[in-house]
């Protein structure tokens, strides 16, 4: 009955005849009373008072202990003590002896420490039960009518030990136990009729509890100490029943009438008499002889229960058993016909082993867990369990099982498994879990939210990816870009959700911006940030929100360049900052307004009007879009209404803009106004002259209101600063569509033409003087060339003594006596009368030819002079630009040839030195080098190696200066050699200068400082 | 550890109706979905604190088979509380509470409290027995009720909590012989006042407390 229903398993063998049957041999006539064990061996007494000693090795060693029997023996197991009770005279008288097992005497017999006699009280009683602690302090004897003595002291000792004698009740005591706790010794009494607890602790005060009604059997009882609360167990034919020295504790229902109990490890063993004839047949095969037994035709069963576990590890039937040795580490059976077998443990992996062959993988797994098996090997029964119920088609089951795998198994194993869409549910579980646990990869996390959202479209289980996602951190660890990147995919609510929750504003926008397209979120999001994130991220996405709300996106840019704070912490008491205010650069905005000046407008004017002070290309751009709306508005109204506001901009000293972009931006949007403005500002007028054209000309055409106020003094400027010749004005004047009468402009005229007369009769003046001056000269020329020189000087010029032989003459008339002139003169080709005022002349002629390279005061000249022509006029006179072109051209040339070889014998002249600088110089060079062409080609070269890097450099700034088109083209064009240095490509050419007067070609005259004139030299720097 | 006083309970019913789950709930805080039939009787222990003093709780699980009710009623005279349990989704457990109830009565001591509990609360769609009738009865029997959850431990604390108040109200009011150990009642060594007059009891028992457990 109650007996079937412990889960039964073979965790034991049965092994027969581990002695080759020497017991069996050795106790032929003799019986076994008593047995015992420990201290590396078994003892076993006879009923002839002998004591046998078994070695591991089967080996007995005999001695006489008593003269007439052994009753009872207790073989310690930590010391070599064996304490003994029998008898050695006939009667009622037992002795308790105290042996040293390691100690023999001369007869072979183990040392005697003790005797003494056991009595409880003065009568003689039979003893029937012996208990040592194994502290070796404390003895129990029991007796058949009940009475008990503990004897306290050192056991081995005569002298030291008290005893005391305590009565527990009038029956037969069947078993004694002490039991230690950390401050209590307590002994447990078994009777026949009951069970009672003894605290032992203090001598003398020992405390007697009753703890039950029932007893048990001789032998029937057990102390099993291996468990974390050990019980006192007897065993009674329903059951075995477990104390606590509280009370009752647990209760096995084995059935059966139990003729012994032992423990071992932790497994209590029950021999009971075999009630079933049926169960012989389950007897070991090997055990056939035992059948053949007619000395005894009952059988013992053997059962061995796991407490632990709560299953019967193992159960047989057998001859009638003697008693069970526990020793070694192993447990021996001695049948009564002293027959030793041996109850061999399997290993725990031959356990499993059978557990899986029967699918018993819980089982299993209690039991290796119960065996403290290393975790490697219960991932891997959890692994073949969960096998096991997926090959059943318990996935859930499966899963729980694979979950404990974590960590441990391959998780693509277990998904692997689980990848068919049915079981999606359980593959959800495991990603759970695997995420919970630290263990997903970015893959884990990716299918798990995938899972989810397909779990979301099939059953409408949306709460599992919310609850996921906003999981608080330390639940589950995943890679957010990643989740937020799949959500995106299949669920974009809880993307955002993701993204908002860690702060992954780049997804959040990205998403809402580009999924989405809620660009107002986006900027309440934006809004809500702190200014730094609210910055770059306006920055990074503003091009897309101004362009879909401009509105909205206007907005928080004029917040973020005055005052932002994020929306959220606006009302927070806690703006300990406030007077740092950090402002946004509206320079980083202005390019999101590209294609929307009015919102830039809007932008830039509310800045304005916060009083922020703007930078020069903000103004600019400013300006810029407020003339593009102007030209692209319709409406008159708006568009005057633009034009005052613009007007404004322009004159308020405030308004820092680069007037010469505004003016061409006026120009671009023919925003005349505007250039009035510019123009009348005065801050034009002299560096662009043709403004004061161009107002003309905007003046005139207006043909609204044409100011005659303006007229007048656009006129009055162009008169004095002769910008336009009075023809061209009239000109103007009269193809514009503007009422101008003549009556306006008449003093103008007039004006206009006395001062061309004047001029015009001054230049004739002085036409006329210097043909005079020249029809002169002419005449003195001719007269000495063809006529003859009167020589009729009478004096010396120099001593003004009247001349004497030997004299010298002078063309000029001047005449010298010779040792005058030798002691006067340096230089006997020159009148040195005439000398001074010729060089003079000749030093007035080189400081011309000296100013000419002046290129600063040439601009400066070229800045102040009225008109500039004539400067430029006076200063091509001067050969300003001899040759000039010819002589960069190949400069750029040579540079450019030069660049690809790359020599470096390097050699330099100090003959060179002065003109290694300039492009010019270069030419210079080139032209000595074609005249003597032996000299000056490697020392040129070298040079020119030395400083390619600076040509180069000359050549950007020159393509910079001029036309770099066209430089490029003739550089690569002309051919330096060509001409012998003289170029005939003109890079000009398809310029405004005619070739025939440019002024670059027609220098043929190249002398050494040649190179001074150049003009770009201001570009190089000279080094 | 030492306690003030120690309750013995006992958990009766039919078989599966969760007596082993409740146990389990209430000591180790877990759950077995698998159910291990309880042969003879299982046992466990837990303190508490009721009154700010040290309870200590020995908890007998008796089987619920027919087969081990001779073994069990042995269990019934020492203990002081019992929770009768049925199992909500089955009416039969609920049908058999006056078989055991009777049981309990003609075995225990008079005074014991009982505790009447439908385990299985969580498995509301498969409810068989409605909560009226569970209070229905316990008030004609003068039992405490409750409706418990082994698996979700909703209200299992409370069930041993509140019997255990219970008891100690009893005692309190004097009910119960402290000193008869087959009431299901012990005091605690240090508590004890049986023998004040041993001269090594309280000077050895107040720091040892308990040897057992
Ligand atoms: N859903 C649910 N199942 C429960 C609950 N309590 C117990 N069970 C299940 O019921 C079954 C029986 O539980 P046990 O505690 O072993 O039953 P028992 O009363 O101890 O049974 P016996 O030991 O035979 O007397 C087990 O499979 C448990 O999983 C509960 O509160 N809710
Ligand atoms: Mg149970």
């Amino acid at each position: 009955m109650a007996f079937l229903e412990w889960r039964k398993f073979h965790f034991f063998d049965l092994h027969p005849n581990v002695d080759d049957g020497k017991l069996s041999e050795l106790f032929k006539e003799n019986k076994i009373t008593t047995t015992s064990s420990g201290n590396n061996h078994l003892v076993l007494s006879d009923s002839l008072g002998q004591i046998y000693l078994v070695s591991r090795s089967w080996h007995t060693s005999c001695f006489r202990a008593y003269e007439i029997s052994v009753d009872f023996t207790q073989q310690m197991t930590s010391a070599p003590i064996l304490v003994t009770i029998g008898q050695d005279e006939p009667g009622v008288n037992p002795l308790i002896k105290v042996w040293d097992t390691s100690r023999l005497d001369k007869n072979g017999s183990p040392y005697c420490y003790r005797i003494t006699r056991a009595l409880p009280g003065n009568r003689p009683v039979q003893v029937s039960a012996l208990c040592v602690h194994d502290n070796l302090q404390l003895m129990a004897v029991g007796f058949i009518d009940g009475s008990l003595i503990i004897y306290r002291g050192d056991v081995t000792r005569d002298r030291s030990s008290k005893q005391k004698v305590l009565r527990t009740s009038n029956s037969f005591i069947t078993g004694l136990a002490f039991k230690s706790t950390a401050s209590n010794v307590f002994l447990f009494v078994a009777t026949e009729a009951l069970v009672v607890v003894y605290n032992v602790t203090q001598k003398d005060k020992e405390q007697k509890y009753h703890l039950d009604n029932i007893g048990c059997a001789k032998k029937c009882c057990v102390l099993a100490e291996s468990m974390q609360e050990s019980h006192f167990m007897i065993g009674r034919d329903d059951a075995v029943y477990c104390y606590t020295s509280d009370g009752r504790g647990p209760c096995y229902a084995v059935d059966g009438e139990k003729i012994a109990l032992e423990w071992f490890r932790s497994y209590l063993i029950i021999i009971s008499k075999s009630t079933r004839s049926t169960n012989l047949t389950a007897m070991p095969a090997s055990n056939e002889n035992s059948i053949n037994q007619s000395v005894v035709n009952e059988t013992n069963s053997i059962t061995v229960l796991d407490i632990h576990n709560k299953f019967i590890v193992f159960s047989t039937t057998m001859p009638k058993i003697k008693a069970i040795l526990n020793e070694w580490g192993a447990l021996y059976i001695l049948d009564e016909a002293n027959r030793v077998y041996h109850l061999d443990e399997n290993d725990l992996q031959s356990k499993l082993s059978l557990l899986f062959k029967k699918n018993l993988y819980d089982i299993a797994i209690r039991i290796a867990k119960s065996h403290q098996y290393d975790s490697d090997g219960l991932v891997n029964i959890f692994k073949q369990y969960g096998d096991h119920l997926c090959d059943k088609s318990d996935f859930s089951g499966a899963i729980e099982q694979y979950i404990k795998t974590i960590g441990k198994l391959e998780p693509s194993y277990v998904i692997r498994k689980f990848l068919d869409s049915q079981h999606i549910e359980k593959l959800t579980m495991y990603l759970q879990a695997l995420h919970k646990r630290g263990q997903a990869t970015e893959d884990h996390t990716t299918l798990l939210l995938n899972c989810y959202t397909k779990l979301n479209n099939s059953l409408g289980q949306s709460d599992n990816l919310k609850e996921f996602i906003l999981s608080k951190d330390g639940d589950f660890s995943y890679d957010i870009d990643v989740a937020i990147k799949v959500c995106r995919q299949g669920s974009p609510a809880e993307a955002l959700m993701l993204s908002k929750k860690h702060e992954k504003h780049d997804w959040y926008i990205k998403i809402q911006l580009e999924d989405h397209r809620r660009y107002a979120e986006v900027l309440d999001y934006i809004a809500n940030l702190k200014f730094e994130e609210a910055e770059h991220y306006m920055r990074k996405f503003g091009t897309v929100l101004v362009e879909n709300a401009p509105h909205e996106s206007t907005r928080l840019l004029k917040k973020l360049c005055t005052d932002y704070k994020p929306a959220g912490a606006e009302c927070g008491p806690l703006t300990g900052n406030f007077d740092v205010t950090v402002r946004a650069d509206p320079e980083e905005f202005i390019h999101l307004f590209l294609s929307n000046s009015e919102r830039l407008i809007e932008f830039l004017e509310h800045l304005m009007g916060e009083g922020s002070v703007l930078s020069r290309p903000v103004y600019n751009t400013l300006l810029e879009h407020y003339l593009h709306v102007w030209s692209n508005s319709e409406n008159v109204s708006d568009k005057n209404k633009l034009s005052q506001k613009i007007l404004k901009l322009m004159q308020n000293p405030d308004v820092d803009y680069d007037k010469s972009q505004a003016l061409v931006v006026c120009h671009m949007n023919s925003f005349k106004d505007g250039i009035c403005i510019l123009v009348f500002n005065g801050r034009f007028g002299h560096q662009e002259p043709t403004l004061w054209v161009q107002a003309l000309w905007s003046c005139v055409r207006n043909k609204t209101n044409p100011s005659m106020d303006l007229l007048n003094e656009i006129l009055t400027v162009i008169a004095k600063e002769k910008l336009f010749s009075p023809q061209l004005v009239v000109d103007a004047i009269g193809t514009g569509n503007a009422n101008v009468t003549l009556g306006h402009i008449r003093s103008y005229i007039t004006n206009e033409l006395q001062q061309e007369r004047k001029k015009t009769k001054e230049i004739a003046e002085l036409t006329a003087n210097y043909r005079r001056d020249t029809d002169k000269l002419k005449e003195l020329l001719g007269k000495l060339k063809e006529d003859v020189v009167e020589i009729r000087g009478s004096r010396c010029a120099a001593c003004h003594h009247t001349l004497e032989l030997p004299k010298i003459h002078f063309l000029c008339e001047h005449s010298f006596h010779q040792h005058c002139f030798q002691s006067f003169s340096d230089d006997e080709n020159e009148c040195p009368t005439c000398q001074p005022e010729n060089k003079d002349l000749l030093e007035l002629l080189k400081a011309r030819e000296h100013n000419k390279d002046l290129h600063e005061t040439f601009h400066s000249h070229l800045e102040k002079a009225p008109d500039g022509f004539s400067v430029v006029a006076e200063y091509l006179s001067r050969g300003v630009f001899n040759r000039y072109k010819i002589i960069a051209d190949e400069a750029l040339q040579k540079t450019l040839e030069m660049a690809p070889e790359r020599n470096n014998n390097v050699k330099r002249e100090p003959a060179t030195e002065l003109a290694t600088y300039g492009a010019g110089a270069e030419a210079r060079l080139r032209q000595s080098e074609v005249k003597s062409k032996p000299r000056a080609a490697p020392v040129s070269e070298g040079r020119m190696r030395t400083q390619e890097h600076r040509y180069s450099h000359s050549l950007e700034a020159n393509m910079e200066y001029w036309k770099p088109k066209s430089v490029a083209k003739s550089a690569v064009k002309s051919n330096p050699f060509q001409g012998g240095g003289v170029s005939c490509t003109n890079p000009f050419g398809e310029e405004d200068y005619d070739e025939a007067k440019n002024p670059f070609n027609d220098g043929e005259d190249e002398d050494e400082d040649s190179d001074r004139n150049n003009p770009f030299r201001e570009d190089l720097r000279p080094f | 550890m030492s306690y003030a006083y120690l309750f013995k309970y006992i958990i009766i019913g039919d078989t599966g109706v969760g007596k082993s789950c409740l146990l389990l709930q209430f000591t180790d805080k877990r759950f077995q979905p698998v159910h291990d039939l309880t042969i003879g009787v299982e046992f466990g222990a837990r303190m508490i604190t009721i009154d700010s003093k040290q309870i200590k709780l020995q908890i007998w699980d008796t089987a619920g088979q027919e087969a081990f009710r001779s073994i069990t009623r042995s269990y019934y005279r020492g203990a002081a509380g019992a929770l009768l349990v049925y199992d909500i989704t089955r009416r039969e457990t609920f049908n058999h509470l006056t078989t055991w109830l009777d049981d309990a009565r003609q075995h225990s001591n008079s005074n014991m409290v009982i505790m009447l509990i439908g385990n299985k609360s969580d498995l509301e769609s498969r409810r068989e027995v409605k909560k009226e009738e569970g209070e229905a009865f316990a008030r004609e029997h003068g039992l405490v009720f409750m409706e418990t959850s082994a698996k979700t431990a909703a209200n299992v604390e409370e069930a041993f909590i509140n019997t255990a108040k219970e008891i100690y109200e009893k005692i309190q009011e004097g009910v119960f012989d402290i000193n008869n150990e087959a009431n299901g009642i012990k005091i605690g060594p240090q508590h004890s006042p049986t023998n004040p007059s041993l001269p090594g009891s309280g000077s050895s028992g107040g720091s040892q407390g308990s040897g057992c457990c």
